[in-house]
Order: structure tokens, then C-alpha cells, then sequence
């Protein structure tokens, strides 16, 4: 059913990725700018497969120091304490906030991994312009997009408890190391999912066009 | 490049899918209309309650809560008759002073910067269009807006609070501040003008005269 749908470049038409605006346009003659925000009238983001790969990889090899490395240091009167994710998680578990630990274990280790994969198995699939399930890879890209930044939660918990408890010798937090490996994967799984184009999904319309 | 090329003409009765590029009728949207791509199930479309005026208040809104957010302590921490009031201000100076700098600018671009700036850029645009006037630098402004909504993370931020307090509770005793509440009000206000989009505002700015 799907190649029924008229695709925009197969009737000269584009539709700006900016404001929405559809113009017809003829793309012969090289590239256009949109006239009402001025931006650039790609039928596909430029070299959309090769950056997001980039990404990916970048993420998938910073996830390693991110989980290995402490996040954060404690200290008080009888030592110092490193901690990583992994063990910020167990602390809230064992603390009785289930919930929360929970909720920290899904933006911090899932959603960072998941996103990966997902992105992994969107690439691979565009690349081989496959057909394979478009409506659910479809769908999988908007999950993508709409989780991205919520693994940004374990940077804003540690530089919360560092500016929060600073007792001095009494109890202190310190960041480390593998926050900054965590934050750059955060950083790096969100320009992947942006430079990922969903309608590298839909190849269906390059054959008429 | 051919020498007839014909330049870009609107098509002001179409839409076309941003996910796959699918093409439909335009039609106008009731509030609480949804129009979903029939191939790809992407948002075409939304009709809203909020128009210029509504997306104006809640703007407005969202600065004077926005600055109670940041003035305000968050919560204030108290352990053997030492007291610790926390702001986000002063989270990300310590963190930058226990030279994690890098962190601190992430921390401090997605929960400070780049929301005040979604703020800014909104009330740049929406106070001249209010007035039906065209904003100057409208296109800049709406580009830059379009950006920088990526990034602005308070909504996530939000949730980071209410962790911090949990894990610092062991430590010490928890008092929550104004500061939380009003981070509470950002994370509502800026999630309902976000969901008005930006084509809307496109269409809005492109009818002002001059």
C-alpha cells in the first residue's frame, strides 16, 4: 500500500524542512533556498548516513569510560567515596526509591544504549533501502527523537548534589572523570539522531523522480 | 545550470510530510485537530487553542518564573548547624571550580542558556507580531529558535532536582525553596508553547505587513 502515496520530489514538488513551506521547484537547476527562511532545499540531508555513523561510533566508544569511570566522588569525615552510574542507581534502590532508581536506570543506561542500536539498525536499513517494516522504523526514529535528551538527566543529578552538598569536611560531592565521557554521549546520540533524515526511510520516490 | 531555470513557486494549498514526503491538501485545523501522515504516521499538523496572544502570556509567564528559578534557592540543605542554599547558578560555579568545565558548560547551555534564550527570541518575535507588525530579523530569530529548542532541556532538568534531593537526603535534611516550584511552572509553560510548534508562527509572521 505504501507506494501509492505521491511523493513530493516525484511531482517537482519540496516541502522546507525549516517552516514548512511547499514550493515546486525545478532540481535541474541546482539548489534552491527556501524564500521565506532561507533555508537550503535538500531533497536529503547532506551526507546524512556518513554523520550519523560518526556519531554512533563516537557515542558507542565514549559509553564505555562513561560507565567505567565514577561519575562522582563523595567525601566526609570518615573517607572518600567514588561512585559510578551503575552505583548511583543501586543507592537509590537500596535508599527504598524504587521508582526513582527506575527512572534513573532507563534515561541513563537504556535510553543511551537503545538509542544507539536504534539508530544502528535505522542506518543499516536506510543504507540497503530496505523496505523492511517502514511504518515501525518510522515510528522507532520519532522514539528516538522524543527520548534523546532525557539521558541528560544524570549531568543535571550530579552538578545539582555538587552545588547542593558542600559542607567541607563534613560532606562534600565532587564531579569525576566519566561525567563529562557520560554528558559527550548524550551530546553525541542527539547530533546522530539529528543528522539521521527519516525519509532516507521511504526510497520509493527516487525511482520516479 | 540550465539558463531557463524556473524559480521556486508556493504551493500554499500543500503539505508536505517532513519524515517522508508524502503529499496531502492543506486544510485548516479545528484546536485539538491532529492531522497524521497516512504513510508514515509523523504529526502533519496541530490545530491549537493558543494563538499570538495566548502564546504571548504564557511567554511572559514563563520569564518571571524563569528568573524566580534562578534567584530563588532550589532547596536549602542543612547539616550539623551548617546551612547550604542551592541555585543552579551556584551548582554549575562549583562544578566549574572543581574543573569539570566542560560539564559545567553543558550543564549551564541546556538548563540556563538556551531556555532564557527560547524565552528572548519568542518575546522578539511575538511582541511586533501582536501589534501586526512584521519582527525585525524575523528569520534569523525563527532559525535560531528552531535550534536552540533542541537543546533546551528544563523539563529534564526538573527531574534531575527532584533525584538530587532524594540521593541528598541521606546526607543531610531537605528544605524545598520557591526555586523548585517555580522550575516546576518553567517545565508546564515551556512544554505547552513548545507544543504550538513553529510553522504557525511562520505563517502568522509572513501575513504581517512590513
Amino acid at each position: 500500500m505504501s507506494t501509492s502515496y505521491p511523493s513530493a520530489p516525484a511531482l517537482g514538488l519540496a516541502g522546507c524542512e525549516c517552516c514548512g513551506l511547499v514550493l515546486s521547484i525545478d532540481r535541474r537547476a541546482g539548489t534552491w533556498r527556501c524564500p521565506r527562511c532561507d533555508f537550503r532545499l535538500h531533497r536529503r540531508k547532506p551526507q546524512s548516513l556518513q554523520r550519523t555513523w560518526a556519531f554512533l561510533v563516537s557515542a558507542a566508544l565514549l559509553y564505555v569510560p562513561a560507565n567505567l569511570l565514577p561519575v562522582m566522588s563523595t567525601s566526609n569525615v570518615f573517607g572518600h567515596d567514588d561512585h559510578t552510574l551503575v552505583g548511583g542507581i543501586l543507592e537509590l534502590w537500596k535508599s527504598g526509591s524504587w521508582e526513582l532508581a527506575t527512572i534513573v536506570f532507563v534515561a541513563s543506561i537504556a535510553v543511551p544504549l537503545l538509542k544507539i542500536a536504534a539508530l544502528a539498525l535505522l542506518s543499516a536499513t536506510a543504507q540497503r533501502r530496505s523496505r523492511w517494516r517502514q511504518r515501525e522504523r518510522a515510528g522507532l526514529y520519532r522514539l528516538v527523537e522524543t527520548v534523546g535528551h532525557w539521558s541528560m538527566l544524570d549531568v543535571f543529578v550530579v552538578v545539582l548534589l555538587v552545588g547542593m552538598v558542600h559542607f567541607g569536611v563534613l560532606a562534600s560531592v565532587e564531579p569525576e572523570a566519566g561525567l563529562l565521557a557520560f554528558g559527550a554521549v548524550v551530546v553525541a546520540t542527539m547530533l546522530a539522531s539529528a543528522s539521521f533524515d527519516p525519509r532516507l526511510i521511504w526510497p520509493d520516490g527516487d525511482e520516479h523522480a | 545550470m540550465p539558463a531557463q531555470a524556473v524559480l521556486p513557486q508556493r504551493r500554499a494549498d500543500l503539505l508536505v510530510c517532513e519524515e517522508c514526503d508524502a503529499v496531502y491538501p492543506r486544510r485548516a485545523l479545528a484546536p485539538a485537530d491532529l492531522l497524521r501522515c497516512r504513510r508514515c504516521g509523523a504529526t502533519l499538523g496541530r490545530g491549537h487553542w493558543l494563538g499570538v496572544d495566548g502564546q504571548l502570556a504564557l511567554t511572559v509567564a514563563a520569564l518571571v518564573v524563569f528568573a524566580i528559578g534562578n534567584l530563588a534557592p532550589i532547596v536549602t540543605l542543612e547539616l550539623s548547624g551548617k546551612r547550604s542554599e542551592a541555585t543552579l547558578f551556584q551548582a554549575m560555579r562549583l562544578t566549574w571550580e572543581s574543573d569539570e568545565h566542560l560539564v559545567a558548560l553543558l550543564a549551564g547551555a541546556t538548563a540556563f542558556v538556551f531556555p532564557l534564550v527560547v524565552i528572548a527570541l519568542r518575546l522578539w518575535v511575538l511582541v511586533p507580531l501582536r501589534a501586526t507588525r512584521r519582527p525585525a530579523g524575523l528569520v534569523p530569530a525563527l532559525r535560531a529558535l528552531r535550534w536552540v529548542m533542541r537543546w533546551s532541556m528544563v523539563e529534564v532538568f526538573m527531574l534531575g532536582v527532584l533525584i538530587a534531593v532524594v540521593r541528598s537526603a541521606g546526607i543531610s535534611s531537605v528544605v524545598l525553596g520557591p526555586g523548585i516550584f517555580a522550575f516546576g511552572a518553567l517545565t508546564l509553560l515551556l512544554t505547552s508553547i513548545q507544543a504550538c510548534g513553529l510553522h504557525g508562527l511562520w505563517d502568522v509572521a509572513e501575513a504581517a505587513p512590513g
